[in-house]
């Protein structure tokens, strides 16, 4: 009737298999419910993740990874050989238009586009070090969500949903708030040929304001009284067919699924429903300010599902950071709208002891060439560039990893995209060379054959 | 072997020449920096790709990527590439070395790579490439066997299918369970057939239908509807990663892929034998003979290579170009042979007999094939042009119009061009006179500087100024923000010529300049009258820079003398304006007034000269110091083909007004009949190479790490070692005759698997796309041959296949449970029971818009709205494509990364990878499909519609909507339930009838029988 993978993939709901489970304790060993929270591979330092995406590539060195040189030999030719593949023209060396300073008991480097998170570096665990092998967004973006730059794969946020399952079964394991549609779009938070449960599930896109970002058919034109009166006449349907038809898990689990969709209806909206929050909580956020509002809304929706147990929640930024021109302007204009927010999100998450147990990645697709690109722009740069860590197990007010005296290339501790994977997974309880699952012939892995954890990062 | 050689001549030389310095220079630097960062993975205790860096010997000898370093090349020499991390070997892989260690290391190899104590290096005798040999067990491995008819076990008449299943039923201590009620079948096979549900007369029929041919008249009736095609059609693209859309990093529109769909519905309706469908599908272009209608449904085939999903963007042309064919080697393997080719990329297959050189052997055919028209980012794929007859006769009938039209243009630029150049020739005599019109006119620029540097102040007594937005006639758009913020400017509002007018009170009468300050980026001419009159036809003509507020300028544009009272100028220019901030009437001190000169407009008038040769002289004099130069210059000025007497735009109008317009109007023509030209239908397809070549392989699957080159041939395992060489062309015709042979071991078995799979929801092989070591083993082998020999036997009739499994009295079999039963056997492997199903994305969307009487059958064509490699959405914006057509599910468009959601909650297949097997989940997003999507909700209201439309009472409507949608009567306790729920309803007023009805007809499309088949 149903092999064990067709029992995996059917069963969605967790419910009503307590019927089936003695005929099924001889043949099924595994737990039915894909998304029963499941046991790490070994203790976790982190719960969840929460994935600031800075969409369009970031400045490093303007923003993090301070190059004095560069300033010194502004409009100079690079001295060293630039990469074999590269996007545009390599033009001459170009200073940060931004001040430096350092921060905090740890003494961090930040520029001036980013005076609230200044404040809080020593919660932030800096790998300035990160470098990818894809230069355009398209590319990057999967590289950076999926692993891959070549092929459709799973996302990490599938990844992980699949190795550790969701603590609330009324939302989501995986959400994503205003994804871009481009750049690889779905596929940035898509199962690939993990089962569909472990799909991210999309509030709205990168096109919608943040406040009408909705889960999918979360709702319809029926009033909810009418609506409970369907599922109450559906239900005695279903069931009396059930009954006649005997045990199936496939039905079983359609009849809950219904009911859990009616709770889900109620549960979505109300984590997204920010009117509860304090005023303090509020301003906090920049939620007052229209600047400020947009990616703020993001963050503090961000922290309420993870308050809720949803797994991997990640907020997106969309495609503001590609600066090739008005990169004074633009980053300006940027960093203005997502600093107060993130540095919000570190202290609420804090306050409410979330901080320790939640993951929280802070970069982009790729960083920006310290070469100039025109007068006041840099081109996309993925040899080097600036992640930060914060939370659950990282080494907090560290920075990791360096690139050479213009921010060029990553020099020493190189970290890939794969290795920032492995470490993310390992954080989370999970080894990545085991997070494995059997598809056309091989055991895939978020790493594929790469990845080394970053064992510098963890605390 | 010879660049070996000669490296060690070096070496010795190398020795002989300067060793102190270098010994200095290794001793020093190198040699620590080899221990220190390298000897750990490439050493004694690990040899990581295969190398070792611990003595000059084995760094000639390299490992995996070839030698290490080549003396005095550092260039040439991975140690360096790799240690400058700007290629793809990036060494030491965490860490990139100081700049000065990667100098000196690069510094040591330039200067010949001298290791002190080297000894002398005897050249190894070279390796021979390893030849991968198979175990016996790996040749022995059952898919690989080539297909047996096995005798049919006697079953005493049972049909074939179930004679083999008894025995492994037998075997379990289990029995077939008892045919299903005739209702259950007719839906059973109408939806594994059509992909659509029976209708209540098609099923009432077929119940009263007592003949013994009752079912075999059913399955002939429903084998030849349209709909067969699309529903298994539909299978096949899932299996061929059909969509409309790139998808990937670049998503653009496959504007054309459609044809391809309609191919595949139209070759399984036809029943195409399936080997000539595969032949096509890998060849088609390559195959010769047949209509025209033929070969353009076999160059439409091939664009089955061409769907994948590509990265467009990618940089790297090479890696990009073996991308594509690595997705199009995993495609053909898993689609038509069950086998993974694409672990093979990087090595040898780990778990199947596949080589990383047979893997090679095939990219070779694909790299000897044109799949792609550019490499260059963003990349275009390949299309031809596969029109009908009646398109090629309209092509060439435009083709002649076209022609005969460009050569109207041709005679008319002609004649143009020879009474332009007659004029010059004569004006070119009177040069003298031209130069020295031009240098009076030059000498009004004096005059023309601005009389005050800014006007806006108002400084000069008797001034007027007029903000440009408070025109008193004209089509400008004012704007007071963006180009016009905090001054306020007027631009093109899209009426042309552009048009502003205004009526100014001059304050005495005098002599005035005439200023105007604007913006422009590009230089656009306006001209500038007053009181009627043209003061100066190239008035604002600079360009200062930008269009924004930031380069606003002022310039003094012409002198006019003015009376007291009401003046009228005007600004016209032909194309969009400047953008004008301000104009200003400044009087001009009599001295000054004096000085200046006749306009060129009065000048030209005045010596019978051309106005644009005036003006282009007037630009040359305003070098000269006030004095014409010397006649040898003045001649070589005027013979200067780019001088003052060049021909232009302008001077084409002065000469002769009429020959112009008569260019203007053939070249007019010309535009127009070339915008006529009839659409030429292209499809998605490939073409072989003008040069095929063989590839090397390339180690780990890098295309910058190339070992050894495999001729083009196939997979050894399958074809044996003793292959024909293929000599010509890329080797793609060879290809899809192998695969598509009756003795390919694969072809016929995995195919027969697919349709086993369509009618039983699992495959005799459980993996239907990998029939390898990972994959499962088939549970009944010996079925599987004979429905494979059978396929081959019958001429690859897939009809054949359907017949031959629907009449099998297992198909035919009740779904019910048994406890006993279950736990012998709890994934019916033994097929003791008829698998239930839930319907797929499309039957479910399908049968509810049939069940409400809304399903449109038209076949074909494409409701893609987005223009071919058009972007099919952006970062926000979901594009053009529309999901809302009532047309079957097989014809709505399918976006990669942006499917239509209804799909995307039940379980359609990422249209990204081939998927024989679409996996089933329950989510609660299919339950908020059925409560909250459109799809439900308009199925639910036509539905309600329908019911309400027809007389009766309530009770009969019930009755009439359990017949829609489970083609059976309700119980009597159904309809009191069904009653009573309608009564507790609000249905005062129609519409809140209706609503009532809605929400009856919503359930019952929502409920699991509806929902899944029996």
């Amino acid at each position: 009737m149903f092999s064990r993978r067709d029992m995996l993939r059917s069963a969605g709901t967790g419910f009503g298999l307590l019927a089936l489970a003695d005929l099924l304790a001889a043949a099924e060993a595994k737990p039915a419910d894909p998304l029963a929270p499941k046991k790490p591979h070994f203790p976790a330092k982190a719960k969840r993740v929460i994935f600031l995406f800075m969409h369009g590539g970031p400045s490093h060195v303007d923003t993090f990874d301070h190059k004095p040189k560069l300033t010194e030999d502004d409009g100079k030719p690079l001295p060293f050989p630039k990469p074999r593949v590269v996007s545009g023209e390599t033009g001459n060396l170009l200073a940060s238009p931004w001040k430096f300073k350092r921060y905090g008991q740890s003494g961090a480097t930040v520029s001036e586009l980013f005076p609230h998170l200044s404040t809080a570096v020593d919660d932030l665990c800096f790998i300035k070090s990160m470098h990818g092998s894809n230069s355009r967004h398209g590319g990057a973006l999967l590289e950076l969500h999926t692993g891959s730059d070549t092929f459709v794969r799973p996302s990490m946020g599938s990844w992980v949903t699949y190795g550790l399952g969701t603590e609330n079964r009324d939302l989501p394991g995986f959400v994503t708030i205003c994804p871009s549609l481009s750049h690889g779009g779905v596929n940035n938070y898509s199962s690939a040929f993990l089962p569909a449960v472990y799909q991210g599930t999309p509030l709205g896109n990168a096109g919608i304001s943040s406040d009408k970002a909705t889960v999918p058919f979360i709702a319809g034109t029926t009033p909810r009284t009418q609506q409970r009166r369907e599922l109450d006449l559906l239900g005695e349907m279903d069931s009396e067919r059930l009954a006649k038809l005997g045990p199936d898990p496939a039905l079983e689990g359609r009849i809950q699924s219904f009911e859990m969709a009616f709770r889900m209806q109620s549960a979505a909206p109300e984590v997204q429903d920010l009117s509860k929050e304090t005023e303090e909580t509020k301003a906090l956020y920049g939620l007052n300010d229209p600047v400020t509002a947009g990616f703020g809304r993001q963050c503090l929706m961000a922290r309420r599902f993870a308050e809720a147990g949803v797994r991997f929640v990640q907020c997106s930024h969309s495609y503001h950071w590609d600066q090739h021109g008005d990169l004074r302007k633009g980053h300006g204009r940027n960093a203005l709208a997502v600093d107060k927010p993130i540095t919000a999100l570190l202290i609420d998450l804090k306050r409410r002891g979330l901080l320790k147990d939640t993951l929280v990645v802070w970069g982009g697709e790729f960083g920006r060439t310290p070469t100039a690109q025109g007068k006041d722009g840099r081109d996309h740069h993925p040899h080097a560039f600036t992640y930060w860590l914060a939370g659950g197990g990282v080494k907090a007010g560290t920075s990791y990893g360096t690139t050479d005296e213009y921010g060029f290339y990553a020099a020493t501790d190189k970290v890939h995209f794969h290795d920032l994977h492995a470490t993310m997974l390992h954080l989370l309880g999970l080894d990545h060379t085991k997070l494995t699952y059997r598809h056309a012939g091989r055991d895939f892995r978020l790493t594929d054959v790469h990845g080394e954890v970053v064992k510098g990062v963890l605390a | 072997m010879q660049r070996f050689l000669s490296a060690v001549c070096l070496l010795a030389f190398a020795a002989e020449g300067r060793a102190a310095p270098a010994d200095e220079q290794f001793e020093k630097v190198v040699r620590p920096l080899l221990l220190n960062k390298c000897v750990g993975c490439h050493g004694e205790t690990k040899q990581k790709g295969d190398l070792r860096l611990d003595s000059l010997e084995a760094m000639l000898k390299g490992g995996e990527s070839g030698p290490a370093l080549v003396p005095g090349k550092p260039e040439q020499s991975l140690i360096v590439t790799a240690v400058r991390h700007n290629e793809a070997l990036k060494m030491p892989p965490k860490e990139k070395l100081p700049a000065a260690e990667i100098a000196a290391l690069a510094a040591w190899v330039k200067a010949g790579a001298v290791w002190p104590d080297a000894k002398p290096v005897v050249p190894a005798p070279a390796k021979p490439a390893a030849v991968r040999t198979f175990t016996a067990e790996e040749k022995a491995f059952w898919a690989f066997q080539p297909v047996r008819r096995p005798k049919v076990p006697d079953a005493k008449g049972a049909n074939a299918i179930d004679a083999f299943l008894a025995e492994g039923l037998k075997a379990k201590g289990l029995a077939q369970a008892p045919t299903a009620d005739k209702r259950a079948l007719v839906r059973r096979l109408t939806f594994d057939l059509t992909g659509l549900p029976p209708t209540a007369a098609e099923v009432e029929a077929f119940e009263s239908d007592t003949s013994p041919d009752a079912w075999d008249k059913l399955v002939d009736r429903l084998l030849a509807s349209p709909a067969y095609g699309e529903k298994w059609g539909r299978r096949w693209l899932d299996v061929a990663r059909y969509a409309d859309s790139n998808g990937m990093d670049e998503n653009l529109a496959h504007g054309n892929a459609w044809r391809y769909r309609d191919y595949v519905v139209r070759s399984f309706n036809a029943d195409k034998p399936f080997d000539q469908f595969v032949k096509e599908q890998i060849a088609g272009d390559l195959l010769p003979g047949g209509t025209a209608q033929e070969r353009a449904d076999r160059l439409t085939a091939t664009g089955f290579l061409v769907i994948g999903p590509k990265m467009l963007a990618e940089d790297d042309p090479m890696k990009m170009r073996m991308d594509i064919i690595d997705e199009q080697l995993d495609t053909l393997g898993q689609a038509f042979l069950g086998l993974t080719l694409g672990c093979a990329r990087c090595h040898d297959h780990k778990f199947d007999p596949i080589t990383a050189a047979d893997y090679y052997a095939l990219a070779g055919m694909f790299y000897s094939t044109k799949s792609m028209r550019s490499y260059g980012v963003v990349a275009q794929w390949h299309e031809r042009p596969v029109g009908s007859m009646e398109g090629s006769a309209k092509l060439a009938e435009y083709e002649k119009k076209r022609t005969a039209a460009s050569d109207a243009v041709r005679a008319a630029e002609k004649r143009l061009r020879d009474a332009v150049s007659a004029r010059l020739d004569a004006e070119r005599k009177r040069a003298a006179v031209y130069a020295e019109a031009g240098l009076q006119l030059a000498r009004r620029r004096d005059p023309l500087r601005l009389a005050v540097a800014d006007p806006s102040k108002g400084e000069v007594k008797g001034s007027v100024l007029v903000e440009a937005e408070n025109y008193t006639r004209g089509n400008a758009l004012k704007l007071t923000d963006g180009y016009g913020a905090d001054i306020g400017v007027i631009i093109n509002s899209g009426k042309l010529p552009n048009v502003a007018e205004y009526d100014i009170e001059v304050p005495a009468d005098g002599t005035y300049q005439i200023a105007l300050r604007y913006a422009a980026q590009t230089a656009r001419p306006t001209a500038l009258s007053v009181g009627g009159k043209v003061v100066r036809s190239d008035a604002a003509g600079e360009v200062t820079g930008s269009w924004n507020p930031d380069g606003q300028k002022w310039f003094a544009e012409a002198v006019v003398p003015l009376k007291k009272g009401k003046a009228t100028v005007r600004l016209e220019c032909a194309g969009p304006f400047p953008h004008f901030d301000k104009l200003a009437l400044l009087p001009l001190p009599k001295e000054q007034a004096a000085a200046v000169g006749p306009t060129a407009e009065e000048i030209a008038k005045e010596k019978l000269l051309l106005l644009p040769l005036v003006r282009a002289w007037a630009k040359a004099a305003e070098k000269w110091k006030d004095k014409p130069p010397a006649a040898d210059e003045l001649a070589k000025l005027a013979a200067d083909a780019n001088g003052p007497f060049k021909r232009t735009p302008e001077l084409d109008a002065a000469v002769d007004a009429a020959l112009t317009a008569d260019a203007k109007k053939a070249k007019d023509e010309l535009a127009a009949v070339e915008k006529s030209k009839p659409a030429v239908d292209e499809a998605m397809a490939v073409e072989d190479d003008a040069k095929p070549q063989h590839v090397r392989v390339h180690l780990r699957g890098n295309h910058l790490t190339l070992g050894a080159e495999v001729p083009r041939r196939f997979p050894v395992i399958v074809a044996g070692e003793k292959q024909a060489p293929i000599t010509k062309g890329s080797g793609r015709l060879e290809l899809a005759e192998w695969v598509a042979s009756k003795d390919n071991p694969l072809t016929a078995r995995v195919m027969a698997n697919r349709v086993w799979l369509g009618h039983f929801g699992t495959g005799l092989v459980r993996t239907p796309d990998n029939f390898g070591r990972l994959g499962e083993r088939p549970t009944h082998p010996e079925l599987l041959d004979y429905l494979a020999s059978e396929l081959v036997a019958s001429g690859w009739s897939v009809k054949h296949l359907h017949r031959l499994i629907v009449k099998s009295a297992a198909y035919r079999m009740g779904t019910a449970y048994d406890a006993d039963k279950f736990r012998a056997d709890p994934e019916n492997r033994a097929y003791w029971r008829f698998n239930r199903r839930r319907l797929d994305a499309e039957e479910l969307r399908d049968g509810m818009l049939a069940v409400a009487g809304i399903l449109d059958r038209t076949p074909g064509g494409t409701l893609l709205p987005t223009k071919n490699r058009a972007y099919v959405n952006s970062t926000g914006g979901r594009g053009a494509v529309d999901f809302s057509s009532p047309r079957r599910s097989i014809y709505l468009p399918v976006i990669r990364s942006g499917l239509f959601d209804a799909f995307q909650a039940n379980d359609f297949p990422d249209p990204s990878t081939p998927a024989g097997l679409r996996t089933q989940t329950t989510i609660p997003a299919q339950a908020l499909f059925h409560l909250n999507s459109a799809v439900a909700d308009q199925s639910a209201e036509a539905f309600a519609k329908s019911l309400l439309g027809a007389p009766g009472d309530d009770a009969a409507r019930v009755r009439e909507a359990f017949r829609r949608t489970y083609a059976r009567s309700p119980t009597a306790t159904e309809t009191d339930r069904v009653l009573k729920f309608l009564a507790a309803s609000d249905v005062s007023t129609d519409a809140k009838k209706l609503k009532a009805w809605q929400s009856l007809c919503r359930v019952l499309l929502s409920s699991a029988e509806f929902a899944f088949v029996e």
